[in-house]
């Protein structure tokens, strides 16, 4: 009786351990899939930009690629706006606005790059944040200086791990974006702000 | 009776971790099950949810919306304007023709000569924070630079043991402290900064080696009388400011043209991307 009991007491045991060490094993394994990929994908960027055999252009559509695959820009375009304001959007706004928004940050992002010399990026650690965010540490390391960059990453619906903003120095591009959003938006109307994201996109390209 | 205890003991503790992990394995499957159900593709409607998902990053984000304390935002304004037009007209093309002249490696030791020198600022605000592993590397990275590394112009703590240097000022002390960084002012030539970060410029300046160029004998050009009422001993306190500037800009031409890109307005574009920088620094 007593030898039996310890053997149900420890095949619990064995059982409720493998389960818990089992879910952090998967979770553990899927940060540094994650890690992996988003290295990957910054490190394909890199080698795009460094390859001469391309063109310019050619670059650019190689580059944009990658990233559309990385970047959740139609999240980024409605997080930067805020769900305020978005809801009062009509279907058609919000489709001009996410097409001028996510335009400007493909451009900005690719005008980044062109300041790209001999910098090397390192990827530090993952982590998870939430149960469903994780963010990807990065360095831009160039010969005297180390720049911080922070990949924040959600799981979408599609179970895919995508980016939905990118703290640069900690300065959150989201944030940025949408405290002159919302700075504009207490003097002027929407379509006002859609016009002047319209004429720096101009002044931008 | 005392034996039972300890199995009784045993069994409603096994009983309730194996509840609550199963708790946590239905967590769980309750989470995956809709993201299989819901396999509808995020850009066939990225403007249906108003549910909690999206409710998630409004949190996040949520400190965007919030009114900025700003009295002196006029003024900022006007003086944010100032800056930029010194920057592109004077600062930058002064950088470019600088950075013609002298080659990347002597602009570099120009840089670890200055960030040397400002050891005493690092270091007294390391130990302020209590942080005694950091202020321990300044003291030693101020040692093997100021000799191995000739005067600072090297940087052998960093190449050769692999210190890096860890920059902290009063402000971000006082931030360590708590004390915030009330309104934002942007001050003439040297940009962005708060209340808090401006008081905390004076002891700066004290810490500053450049203010103790000492009036010597042997000085050339000698610094003895004034010029135009300002003291020679000033203008070379000033013409070393110059330098370092210059020598500093030299290094990140075209950085803060490529940075305004992302700027729909320049004045509170550059306040949030300098308090969000601020405030990361400081929780570090």
């Amino acid at each position: 009786m007593q030898a039996a009991k310890k053997i149900i007491i420890n095949m619990l045991l064995v059982t409720i351990f493998s389960f818990s060490f089992g879910t952090t094993f998967l979770f553990a394994d899927e940060i540094s899939e994650i890690r992996e990929m988003t290295k990957e994908k910054v490190d394909h960027v890199i080698s795009t930009l460094k390859d001469e055999s391309l063109s310019k252009a050619e670059k650019k559509e190689g580059i944009l690629k990658t990233i559309d695959s990385l970047f959740d820009f139609s999240l980024m375009a409605r997080l930067s706006l805020g769900k305020k304001h978005w809801t009062t959007l009509s279907t058609e706004g919000r489709a001009e606005f996410s097409e001028l928004f996510v335009e400007k940050l493909k451009q900005s992002y690719l005008d980044k790059l062109d300041l790209y010399t001999d910098e090397e990026v390192v990827v530090d650690e993952a982590k998870l944040t939430k149960k469903n965010r994780v963010e990807v540490l990065t360095y831009l390391v160039s010969k005297d200086d180390k720049m911080e960059m922070t990949y924040k990453l959600y799981k979408t619906k599609k179970n895919v791990w995508m980016v939905y903003d990118v703290d640069v120095l900690g300065v959150s591009i989201v944030q940025t974006y949408r405290s002159q959003f919302s700075g504009i938006l207490k003097k002027d109307s929407l379509e006002e702000l859609i016009e002047r994201l319209r004429s720096s996109g101009e002044l931008g390209s | 009776m005392p034996k039972i205890i300890p199995a009784y003991l045993t069994f409603i503790i096994i009983f309730s971790i194996s509840i609550l992990s199963v708790k946590g394995q239905v967590v769980f499957a309750q989470e995956s099950t809709p993201e299989t159900s819901n396999a509808v593709p995020l850009t066939e409607s990225p403007v249906d949810d108003e549910g909690g998902f999206e409710d998630e990053f409004e949190d996040e984000f949520a400190t965007a919306d919030q009114e900025v304390f700003d009295p002196l935002g006029g003024y900022n304004r006007v003086m944010t304007g100032f800056n930029d037009g010194f920057y592109i007209l004077v600062l930058d093309p002064v950088a470019r023709g600088y950075r013609w002249v002298l080659p990347d490696t002597a602009r570099r030791g120009v840089k670890n000569f200055f960030h040397n020198l400002f050891f005493p600022l690092r270091f007294v605000n390391n130990v302020l924070q209590l942080k005694a592993k950091n202020a321990g590397e300044e003291f030693l990275r101020f040692s093997i630079n100021s000799t191995i590394g000739i005067l600072g112009f090297w940087d052998p703590a960093k190449e050769l043991f692999g210190m890096e240097a860890h920059e902290e000022d009063f402000g971000q002390t006082l931030g360590y402290y708590g004390v915030g960084g009330g309104f934002h002012v942007v001050l003439p030539f040297l940009g962005p900064s708060n209340l808090r970060d401006m008081f905390s410029l004076y002891p700066e300046m004290q810490m500053d080696p450049v203010n103790y160029v000492e009036n010597r004998s042997y000085n050339f050009p000698k610094q003895e009388g004034e010029y135009l009422g300002v003291s020679r001993q000033t203008l070379q306190a000033l013409d070393l400011k110059l330098l370092k500037t210059v020598n500093s800009e030299s290094l990140r031409i075209g950085q803060y043209e490529n940075l305004k890109k992302d700027a729909i307005e320049l004045y509170p574009f550059l306040r949030d991307v300098y308090e969000q920088n601020r405030a990361k620094l400081i929780r570090e």
